[in-house]
């Protein structure tokens, strides 16, 4: 049985999905990729675009885009070495 | 005439290292703070209170003792008693409320957090409130050295089954011990050398330097 992952290794796994596709992936396959419930992909996606880590954006045929935002290409910089101050505190 | 025990040296070491301690107090706070900005994780949060709190105790400290010295040395015995249930309540309630900090930052995960922190603040102001009354600090250090207790047979507890025990808990236990003996070596009157509170200060503030060491090691 695979362990339930944390918050923030679920928001590091989202947002390297879309660093991975050349920063810009539609909603649809991200929530594939996710591995979360469509329930529990909503939640983290409006808190991502709300703290604005991601943003979305239209093309000109109408179809919608998740890209990161600076705050997002500065969480996926700073992961590691947050999750390595966490348990070296034991936080 | 101060007493023949007051040795007017530590008027200078003292303030040094608690200005030194405040300071890598509040660069342990500041330093952390992109970290929880970026991820709003509740660990982050507690331990960076915890320093802050730390923080301001000592600042506190600082002029309690400060205004003990005033006592002793200019014999003005006024301003000590009307300042210091004031200076003991905030003392209380800032040392209480850190040590409660650093306690949730490694056992947030295991409780409720809202019910977690209004439990903390309550029993800090309740301290605080019987510190107060009493008008002693002696009083906080037999709380908190209570409460410290409880702390450390809660981790026991809650831990049960861990062979070793953390160099984290290690430090943080160093860093509520040796606050409540800086607290307790703070009346100036009691014949302690010197050297033993400017020992205390020091152990101090290496602990806040290992900290902090530690925090770098992680966060440039």
């Amino acid at each position: 049985m695979t362990k339930k992952r944390e918050r923030l290794e679920v928001i590091f796994d989202i947002l390297k999905e879309i660093s991975e596709h050349h920063n810009s992936i539609r909603p649809t396959p991200l929530l594939r990729r996710s591995g979360l419930s469509s329930n529990s992909f909503s939640e983290y996606y409006k808190e991502l675009i709300s703290k604005e880590f991601i943003r979305e954006i239209v093309d000109e045929r109408g179809k919608k885009y998740v890209t990161l935002a600076d705050k997002g290409f500065k969480f996926l910089e700073k992961y590691k070495l947050i999750v390595g101050f966490i348990g070296e505190f034991e936080l | 005439m101060p007493p023949h025990f007051f040795d007017p040296h530590i008027l200078i070491v003292e303030p040094i290292f608690t200005l030194a301690v405040v300071i890598f107090c509040f660069l342990i706070y500041f330093k952390t703070k992109e970290s929880y900005d970026l991820t709003k994780y509740k660990g982050i949060e507690y331990f960076r209170d915890a320093f802050l709190f730390f923080g301001l105790s000592y600042v506190l400290r600082f002029f309690f003792s400060f205004v003990f010295f005033s006592t002793i040395v200019f014999n003005f015995i006024s301003p000590r008693e009307i300042f210091a249930p004031f200076f003991i309540f905030f003392l209380g309630y800032f040392s209480t409320i850190g040590i409660f900090y650093l306690i949730f930052s490694l056992v947030w995960k295991k409780f409720n957090n809202r019910n977690m922190l209004i439990f903390g603040h309550c029993i800090a102001v309740l301290l605080s409130a019987i510190s107060f009354i009493t008008g002693s600090h002696m009083m906080i250090i037999y709380l908190q050295c209570i409460l410290l207790a409880v702390a450390v047979v809660l981790s026991f507890v809650i831990h049960i089954g861990r062979k070793k025990v953390s160099k984290t808990k290690l430090l943080y236990l160093l860093v509520s011990g040796l606050w409540l003996i800086n607290l307790l070596v703070i009346d100036r009157r009691k014949p302690f050398s010197s050297g033993l509170d400017i020992f205390f200060e020091a152990v101090s503030l290496i602990v806040f330097v290992i900290i902090y060491h530690k925090i770098l090691k992680w966060i440039k």
